[in-house]
């Protein structure tokens, strides 16, 4: 199966209580008001998808070729309000409403499947496949797109085995003794779990693992309105009007829930529901030679509740157009540097997404990709556990089962992953050790079982270990003054004139804007080294005497993962920020123009980073012209 | 170049374009161009009695009400005239900018066996700016001699543009637009000024003509449909389709509202709004040997108001279920070359593929183009009682709303009635603004769908005939033919699902077309439906074939699907006896029916 239209991945917990009130304070009264459960899936539908399964489960066979030994559902049904306004308008306006049936379907053995590789010329053939399904129950219809998608994705596992055999048997990629597809690791059961109905089998499995059965709809505050979200939006987008240093400006609101059932025929039957609220605002300027200017602030929440009030939200455009305003006048970053970087704020957690998260998935590149392709997946830590990989003061925990870091809500946690696995807070890594690696049930090792991280697809079908609440602790956290100091003493000991300090880097599912022709989109393909960090657009030159210099064209070099054995200092101070991770690089990004052509980037895993500032010891970064363009002919419209 | 004409079916788009691989099926059987039309090798006498066509019209001044005019009309003037006054004074000097916004609402329900599977009603605006940089000479859009990226050409994007008539909301979406596109047209010019240099042969006609400017303002639409009405009515209607062979039966709705607000250099100011509605009845089935079947049966009208009563659609669901049990018994046909009838609006879709497309004019200057008909003009190439037009300010014809009709183009120019063959002889070309020999105006055909630039493209294309028979004596000059001819059938042909023409002068100038309802008919009379084939050929060979035409016409309205985007489109014709027509073996997908048999539609017994 191609890549979804949609990739809202991954569900939070959001239990009524949870939900209300970040962190299990018991909810107010007002914020108890959960919604209906799904129209769309209800009890017979899951009866009857259930049904279909166990047929094809059990008579789904072309003679000569395997059978299944393992089929899995998804179902997943999405509500979004989206709506984007600029200078006081809106420009766009929408609900989407969709119900998604998957069926992913696994033949060989355990040890030896079809899944995780991607067949030359044919990415399409993954065992995996999907329909929609009706907005309001329909069993009659529910059963004949469950016999329909099954019988497809069998047809492409097939193929896809065949494929893996014939390139393995050729020497074309690894061989190993590593199995395909891991047990269900024995997991202990949910509190709300209860025994499985019908004709599923009761857990535990032979082995030890437990399938998870727990199918109480998990019912969620509703949407805001498309109408509520469109009066917040206007209004924050008209702090954007009259404002000569801007090029262009967006606020764009999301409020959005995804509904999840998975059944597999290991027994597994559980729902649970993602609910999230989110807002963006960005703006663009140009400096006095033309370079291009852009500046974002994002903060997501389960509910509009955890956003911050439209005054707090006019306040950050207002910071928005300053920031703008001052790289217009900002020098430009001549000349490379080589020395400390301290990452404030947003810019620690820039470093980490770019940087080291992609490196914490422990489940392996898809056989059969080519070697630039395969470096996307990270991968910089396989194999090195029990390996000291960071400086020792730094600690790093993935928790889904977080409801809350830093006192804010976090979005990227859930109860079961998208493999039926139960969540579970893994410790990472340990004063610079590392400890374990986040796993789907596509082990790296022999004996290597999911910790509950599946939730990223990828070419091959199979899902990958990715983090989702990842808190980032530092020993010795001095305050933010301090940690200024410690940078200015670390860039004269290498005899600098300043010291490089980044407060955010670029993000451009949120900024990327349509100025490039086509050819020039072409060069940018050929030309680009999607390795390097986004460019830093909010970045300082620090000098002794504590002078803070904005400075522009700040781009980092390649940060590899040895950087991060020289963390100089934390914070004290702790950054906790919400986000989408957007499944395309950021080159794609740019290149598309972002997410969604000016619409609400409501795709994208769900991921939050808890971190203090980071003073790294030494990285590369260079000054660049990237996004020069003339100045428009005609002034800008009443300027 | 390849074209699709799923004629309304948007999804059918996928089919017929993965059907049809790599453009051209290298069916061409001529070396050089093909010799006037001498008469052929048999002699028919038609009665001198042409095929009914009642119509009714409406002038693109009608309705024009300026106290209905939007202030953004203003807006676009305002700062077109402000960009203009800078950017004509550069170095590269614009010498044209347009301003086109359009507002859409679109409303889609689907239900599928009785159930709502889709259900969305989205406003979107879409901001399109065009720039030409140069001179009406020679300027950006120029093709470059080398070009199969088509790197010079404009990037296609959404145009973001706030919605509401605010001065500095909409001011500021256009200034941005503006440097855009101009910046691009900018590089593009260095460009083509750079392969021009270099050529031997440089095109002498100009890239643009000039238009006089149009103001004309049309009072906005109102789309009124009650929701829930139309909900359950598709509920019932795709519980009915999904009966018999059937494993798909859908019926959905789009219903769409339009508003066009156009603004150029030369100092057109056009608002136009109008209301559209379309029901679909698709059922679909895989035959046994994994071969996809499907029937799909659409109605157009200019308001919800205008589609068919419950009671009519019955009469497309059981038409749609009909044909396709049959089909799914059908034998596979086999290839044939004799003599066919194309039905009404079968031969409606065939005229708008084999010759439609090739009288669109800039493809007679493309230079990569296969350029068909450039050297044909005055000359015969039909039957001399066959005449084509292609005229977009028909409402009606024959009491059917056609799809075509609109008031003005894309470009500003408005609609007119283009006499394409008169009396057998090639006379003219749908034209947008982009001139060729001999034909250096626009007669009002440049049109897009949002987002992509305007060509030359086909409105209500109408074949008239002076000399007709009624259809039922069709049929028995064909047996006749068939006899002439030593074939052991005829075929007849009553729906074509779409198709595609090559263009491309590296390919055979052939056409390919797919039949969905196909029939031999046989010396006794009797008819067999078949499945699986394709009709090709070439186009001018394909013309000097007809051979008789009925008195009734019919209508095929749809939407067709080219290099500027989706346009409504309709193509009338009489049903037409052909000499000699070509089959082929169509594409049957390398697939297999469901492994296990269906489900029982009702709930297993615990």
């Amino acid at each position: 199966m191609k890549r979804a239209l949609f990739v809202l991945l991954c569900g939070v917990v959001v239990a009524p209580s949870a939900l209300a009130k970040p962190g299990g304070a018991p909810p107010k009264k007002d914020d108890a008001a959960v919604g209906p459960p799904s129209k769309a899936i209800t009890d017979d539908i899951l009866d009857t998808i259930a049904e279909e399964m166990n047929r094809q489960f059990t008579q789904l066979e072309i003679p000569g070729a395997p059978k299944p030994y393992h089929i899995a559902y998804k179902v997943t049904e999405v509500d979004v309000n989206d709506v984007s306004a600029s200078l006081g308008h809106a420009t766009s306006k929408r609900n989407r409403h969709f119900v998604n049936l998957e069926a992913r379907v696994r033949v060989g053995t355990p040890q030896f499947d079809n899944s995780n590789y991607v067949v030359p010329q044919a990415d399409e053939l993954d065992g995996v496949s999907a329909i929609n399904l009706p907005l309001e129950a329909t069993p009659r219809i529910a059963r004949r797109a469950t016999w329909l998608v099954t019988d497809a994705a069998y047809k492409e596992a097939l193929m896809q085995l065949r494929a893996k055999m014939q390139a393995r048997s050729a020497g074309g990629t690894r061989s190993t003794d590593v199995p395909s597809f891991s047990p269900l690791p024995g997991t202990p059961a949910p509190k709300d779990a209860k025994e499985p109905k019908g004709d599923r089998p009761a857990a535990p499995l032979p082995g030890g693992g437990r399938p998870v059965v727990s199918e109480t709809p998990v019912l969620v505050v509703p949407l805001e309105t498309l109408d509520e979200i469109e009066v917040r939006a206007k209004a924050i987008s008209s702090v954007f009007r009259d404002q000569p240093a801007i090029r262009d400006s967006r606020v764009a609101i999301t409020s959005y829930l995804e509904r999840r059932w998975y059944l597999s025929t290991e027994g597994t039957a559980v729902t649970d529901t993602r609910r999230a609220s989110g807002v963006v605002i960005a703006a663009t300027g140009q400096a006095d030679n033309g370079q291009a200017l852009s500046q974002y602030f994002l903060r997501y929440g389960t509910t509009a509740k955890d956003l911050p009030t439209d005054d707090e939200l006019k306040g950050e455009s207002k910071k928005l157009i300053e920031a703008v305003g001052a790289l217009a006048k900002a020098p430009l970053m001549d000349s490379n540097y080589t020395g400390p970087v301290l990452f404030e704020g947003e810019g620690a957690v820039g470093l980490i997404r770019a940087s080291l998260a992609p490196h914490l998935g422990g489940t392996p590149v898809p056989e059969g990709l080519n070697p630039q392709e395969a470096k996307t997946f990270g991968g910089a830590l396989t194999g090195k556990v029990g390996q000291p990989v960071l400086s020792t003061n730094i600690s790093i925990t993935d928790d889904p089962t977080a409801k809350t870091g830093g006192g804010k809500a976090l979005i990227g946690g859930y109860k079961i992953d998208d493999e039926g696995v139960l969540s579970q807070r893994i410790e990472v890594i340990k004063d610079g050790i590392l400890k374990t690696l986040l796993t789907s049930r596509t082990p790296s090792a022999k004996g290597q079982v999911s910790n509950g991280h599946a939730r990223r697809t990828a070419d091959g079908g199979a899902f990958h270990g990715s983090a989702t609440n990842l808190f980032v602790t530092g020993k010795n956290g001095v305050p933010r003054a301090q940690l200024i100091q410690k940078l200015i003493a670390a860039a004269k000991a290498r005899g600098l004139k300043y010291g490089l300090l980044i407060r955010r880097l670029d993000d451009a599912a949120i900024t990327s804007a349509p100025e490039f022709s086509r050819r020039e989109l072409v060069q940018m393909i050929k030309s680009t080294d999607q390795q390097l960090p986004p460019p830093a657009i909010l970045a300082y030159r620090v000098y002794p005497n504590g002078k803070q210099e904005l400075v522009r064209g700040v781009q980092l070099g390649e940060v590899p993962i040895q950087a991060w054995e020289d963390v100089l200092a934390v914070s004290k101070d702790i950054t906790t920020y919400n986000f989408l991770a957007a499944p395309e690089s950021q080159l794609q990004l740019r290149l598309t123009g972002g997410t969604d052509e000016g619409f609400v980037p409501s795709g994208g895993i769900e991921s939050g980073i808890i971190t203090p500032d980071l003073l790294l010891k030494r990285l590369d970064v260079v000054g660049t012209t990237a996004g020069e363009r003339p100045v428009p002919i005609a002034p800008k419209p009443g300027k | 170049m390849r074209w699709t004409f799923p004629l309304g079916a948007v999804a059918a788009l996928a089919v017929a374009a993965a059907a049809c691989p790599g453009g051209g099926n290298g069916n061409g059987k001529l070396t050089g161009p093909v010799p006037p039309l001498s008469g052929g090798e048999i002699r028919v006498d038609l009665p001198a009695i042409p095929a009914k066509i009642d119509m009714s019209t409406s002038a693109p001044s009608e309705g024009h009400s300026p106290d209905k005019r939007s202030p953004i009309l203003d807006i676009l003037k305002a700062e077109n005239e402000r960009e203009m006054a800078a950017l004509k004074k550069q170095k590269d000097p614009a010498y044209y900018l347009a301003y086109q916004l359009v507002e859409q609402r679109v409303v889609n329900l689907d239900a599928e066996g009785g159930a709502l599977i889709n259900d969305s009603d989205n406003v979107d605006r879409n901001l399109d700016v065009e720039v030409r940089v140069g001179t009406p000479e020679l300027d950006n859009t120029r093709a470059l001699a080398e070009d199969g990226n088509s790197l010079n050409a404009p990037l296609t994007r959404r145009g973001v543009v706030p919605f509401g008539d605010d001065k500095q909301a909409l001011t500021n979406a256009l200034w941005l637009e503006t440097d855009r596109r101009y910046r691009e047209a900018v590089i593009a010019l260095g460009y083509v000024r750079q392969d021009q240099a270099t050529l031997k042969n440089r095109h002498p006609v100009p890239d643009f003509s000039p238009s006089a400017p149009e103001v004309y303002v049309e009072a906005p639409a109102t789309l009124k449909f009650d929701k829930q009405t139309w909900i359950d009515r598709l509920k019932r209607c795709s519980a009915k389709a999904l009966k018999g062979q059937a494993t798909r039966g859908t019926c959905g709705i789009v219903f769409q509202l339009n508003t066009v607000w156009l603004v150029n250099s030369e100092g057109s100011q056009i608002q136009l709004s109008w209301t559209s509605a379309q029901l679909s009845v698709s059922v679909g089935v895989k035959a046994d040997d994994g071969m996809n079947l499907a029937r799909l049966e659409q109605r157009f009208g200019r308001t919800p108001a205008d589609l068919p009563s419950e009671a009519d659609v019955d009469k497309m669901i059981a038409s749609v279920n009909g044909d396709l049990d049959a089909l799914h018994d059908a034998p596979l046909a086999e290839p044939y070359v004799g003599p066919a009838i194309l039905e009404g609006r079968a031969a409606g879709v065939f005229f708008h593929e084999v010759f439609g497309h090739r009288i669109e004019g800039h493809r007679q200057k493309d230079t990569t183009g296969g350029q068909t008909f450039a050297s044909y003009v005055g000359k015969d190439i039909a039957p001399e009682w066959l005449t084509v037009y292609d005229d977009p300010q028909i409402r009606t014809l024959n009491g059917v709303q056609l799809n075509g009709f609109y008031r003005f183009d894309d470009e500003a120019v408005r609609a007119r009635r283009v006499s394409l063959i008169d009396k057998g002889k090639l006379v003219g070309f749908n034209m947008g603004r982009n001139p060729i020999k001999g034909f250096d105006k626009s007669n009002g055909h440049g049109r897009r769908s949002p987002g992509l630039p305007p060509v030359a493209r086909q409105g209500n294309l109408v074949v008239e005939v002076q000399k007709s028979v009624p259809r039922t004596d069709l049929e028995k000059m064909l047996l006749e033919e068939v006899k002439r001819q030593k074939r052991p059938y005829g075929m007849i042909f009553t729906d074509i699902s779409g198709g595609f023409t090559n263009t491309s002068a590296f390919a055979p100038q052939a056409f390919k077309v797919n039949p969905v309802m196909a029939y031999k008919l046989y010396a006794d009379g009797k008819k067999e439906l078949v499945r699986g084939i394709d009709i090709s050929g070439t186009p001018l060979v394909a013309l000097q074939s007809i051979r008789a035409a009925s008195r009734e016409v019919e209508t095929f309205n749809g939407v067709c699907g080219a290099e500027s985007g989706w346009v409504p489109v309709s193509a009338s014709a009489p049903s037409l006896l052909i000499e000699k027509i070509e089959v082929e073996k169509g594409f049957i997908p390398p697939d297999r029916p469901p492994v296990l048999q269906p489900p029982s539609i009702r709930k297993e017994a615990p």
